[in-house]
């Protein structure tokens, strides 16, 4: 591999229509990718070190994971033991790479730290509401050894926070049709350069299963269902 | 004990029929066969174990020593009842023969073949010296366990072991090969090769003595790392190395507190030590948090609760040191700093608290997932890439309940809503109210997907009508009903 082929992520990314040429999920060495359906929404890619907050455990958490995952990172999920592990895969997170600690117990910020040593990212439900303290040591910690936190639920002072604004799930009617996908209206603020808060529609997920930047959102549009056939990701 | 080749010699096989002929060599039916091998290492110390439910001995020696040959059979056999295990033993030329011959039922006859004497004849023949031919003859061609044999031999008009033992062995090897060479010299009674016993292992564990007690964590450590280090060098002294290894730590008051790692002969005396720590810090770490006191885990205070008086490691599972066994754990190459983290997380909560998943077949979310402990590889229990008609569309859900939770579902007049034999509703579902939670207006719904598994066995056999139910707040369910009963399985988070 020519050492000038690979697109570094984080510089000279245009933040608004993000079509780069080069591939489907940029590498860097300060940032971990995500999915291309979500770099507007995280432009460069998840911070290492950084603790992003989601709100609620959704399939977000997992599409954030699932570009370090097809990057080649380890993972580790720890406090979900009803995680839907073929939702995780159809997301892009590798089976293979993966470590699941389905009840961290009430150690959960040594088994997060213990985690954080040697996955990239790891997936946290905190099962109990975090003090300060816990939160300052699992941030340093983070931040030492250059991994990602990525948390369902609240964390004050969270680098970087994601939330599901609206929602809406289409191919199911009464009594007939079954769930074909669901648009997400993903709102992301945070600390630093990337206060400034951006909102965005996703399929999430899309017809096809995979995590997807939508043309439009609920009532832009009353043609909903067709305007995935020829969307694009750019 | 040395015999030259082509004249086998006397073997005892031991089978356990409790165990299923395809266990793995490592996991816990061979862990559970331990104690097996321990009661037949009491009659001759070189055992060999052929798999998980069967082992052999060299019967030469033992048998003058216990009195013949059905003396020996019949005390095994008794000393392993005595455990509770139902067992059988057979006697005859080479380990080939000697497996078959420990698997004859109680009843069966079998031309050439001396039964022992006795009233009560034990399952399990014994073959007279010389007569192992006479024995395997009758045998069909499909114990030779090799596939393209089972179905070659056959065509050929060769049926039975006598059959194939008549052609002669040149023409055998011509035609087949080398395993078809093999294969003649097994149907002739006579052992491709000898028996290879696995040494006691009892000589090979280490320990140290600590005389004034240790009362801090770091000199155990600092020792445990030499004591490896020894191990490591009796092992490599006969050419061994151990699949695990039990570390042993006897605290002043008595108490033992002992610990399996897994070490397939990849852990340095470094990576042993550092164990030996974590074995130490956890359980200091439980009794913190058995005594209510805060701290838990911080590696500055390293006092132990009451002094150590002797660390102790046993190689657990000895095999013959075939260099680095790569890929243990699965296709992924897993680096170090994985793999410590994993063992770390696994001092602290448990082997079964760390799990791989493995995407496996099935109709229901939560079968479509194999978790395997981190360490341990375990095939899936149902096979993927094959079609499950009826399985869950896609897209699948994020949540999946392992245990799944009532709900309860109405009809426009407040009815819980009922599905028929024929998978009819009885009303459109309208209010959904999941696990005693709030009443939820249902916006849209699909169903009933009428599920029938395994209809043929009353006890895992079941009847399910799924749904997919969207609710107000437009999250989405997987829902069904059994036995008149809601269920909530999946959430589409």
């Amino acid at each position: 591999m020519r050492p000038g082929g690979c697109v570094i992520a984080g510089f000279g990314l245009p933040s608004g229509d993000g079509a780069l040429p080069g591939p489907d999920v940029l590498s860097g060495s300060d940032v971990l990718p995500v999915l291309p359906a979500l770099r507007e929404l995280l432009p460069g890619g998840l911070q290492r070190g950084s603790v992003v907050a989601t709100g609620n455990w959704s399939l977000l958490c997992l599409a954030l994971a699932a570009g370090a995952s097809i990057a080649g990172s380890w993972c580790a999920i720890t406090g979900l033991p009803d995680l839907g592990m073929m939702a995780a895969a159809d997301a892009g997170l590798d089976p293979g790479r993966l470590l699941l600690i389905a009840d961290p117990g009430d150690g959960w910020p040594q088994v997060a730290a213990s985690l954080l040593d040697g996955c990239e990212l790891v997936l946290l439900r905190p099962p109990t509401r975090p003090s300060a303290q816990v939160r300052r040591r699992l941030e340093a910690v983070a931040r030492r050894h250059g991994g990602v936190l990525v948390v369902a639920g609240d964390w004050d002072g969270a680098h970087c926070r994601l939330a599901v604004a609206r929602q809406e799930w289409t191919g199911i009617e009464a009594g007939h049709g079954r769930l074909r996908a669901r648009l997400v209206q993903v709102i992301a603020d945070g600390r630093g350069a990337a206060a400034r808060s951006r909102a965005r529609w996703l399929w999430l997920p899309g017809p096809d299963g995979a995590v997807a930047v939508a043309a439009a959102g609920i009532g832009e549009t009353d043609e909903a269902i067709p305007s995935w056939r020829g969307m694009s990701t750019g | 004990m040395s015999s030259a080749r082509g004249a086998p010699q006397r073997v005892l096989a031991v089978w356990c029929p409790d165990w299923p002929p395809d266990a793995p060599d490592a996991g816990p039916e061979a862990r559970a066969f331990e104690q097996v091998i321990t009661v037949v290492a009491e009659f001759c110390p070189r055992v060999e174990v052929v798999r998980p439910g069967m082992c052999a001995i060299g019967a030469r020696g033992p048998a003058r020593y216990f009195g013949g040959e059905e003396a020996l059979a019949r005390k095994i056999t008794d000393a392993v009842t005595a455990l509770g295990i139902d067992c059988q033993a057979g006697i005859a030329d080479g380990l080939f023969a000697a497996r078959l011959a420990a698997r004859v039922p109680a009843s069966a006859g079998s031309p050439g073949v001396m039964a022992p004497p006795g009233v009560m004849a034990p399952p399990g023949v014994i073959v007279a010296p010389g007569r192992t031919p006479a024995f395997l003859a009758p045998y069909p061609v499909s114990v030779l366990d090799i596939p393209e044999f089972a179905g070659l031999l056959p065509r050929l008009g060769i049926w039975t072991l006598g059959d194939f033992a008549r052609l002669p062995a040149a023409e055998a090897a011509n035609r087949f090969g080398a395993p078809g060479e093999r294969a003649h010299r097994l149907s002739r009674g006579l052992d491709p090769r000898p028996l290879t016993p696995r040494p006691p292992p009892a000589d090979l564990s280490v320990q140290i003595e600590f005389d004034p007690p240790a009362e801090q964590s770091e000199p155990v450590v600092f020792a445990a790392k030499a004591l490896a280090g020894r191990m490591h060098a009796g092992l490599a002294a006969r050419g061994l190395a151990c699949v695990r290894v039990q570390v042993q730590a006897t605290y002043e008051d008595g108490q033992d507190l002992t610990r399996l790692w897994r070490h397939d002969g990849l852990l340095s005396a470094l990576a042993v030590a550092e164990r030996v720590r974590w074995q130490l810090d956890s359980w200091r770490a439980g009794q913190d948090a058995r005594d209510g006191g805060p701290g838990a885990g911080d590696p500055a205070e390293a006092s132990l609760v009451g002094g150590i008086t002797r660390l102790r490691m046993i190689p657990d599972q000895l095999v013959r040191d075939e260099g680095r066994q790569l890929g243990l754990w699965g296709d992924a190459v897993i680096s170090d700093r994985v793999a410590r983290a994993a063992t770390r997380v696994q001092t602290m909560l448990g082997h079964e608290a760390v799990m791989r998943p493995m995407l496996a077949g099935g109709r229901d979310p939560a079968e479509q997932v194999t978790l395997a402990p981190f360490g341990d590889s375990r095939p899936p229990l149902l096979p993927a890439g094959r079609p499950w008609p009826g399985r869950i569309p896609a897209p699948a859900p994020a949540t999946v309940y392992p245990v799944p939770r009532p709900a309860r579902v109405t009809d426009d007049s407040g009815t819980a809503v009922t599905v028929t034999g024929r998978a009819v509703v009885s009303a459109p579902p309208v209010r959904l109210s999941a696990d005693g939670g709030p009443w939820l207006a249902i916006t849209a719904w699909a169903g009933p997907w009428p599920v029938n598994e395994r209809w043929w066995a009353a006890a895992s056999g079941r009847r399910r009508a799924r749904f997919q139910l969207v609710t107000e707040d437009e999250n989405a369910w997987l829902a069904a009903v059994q036995d008149g009963q809601w269920l909530i399985e999946a959430s589409y988070d």
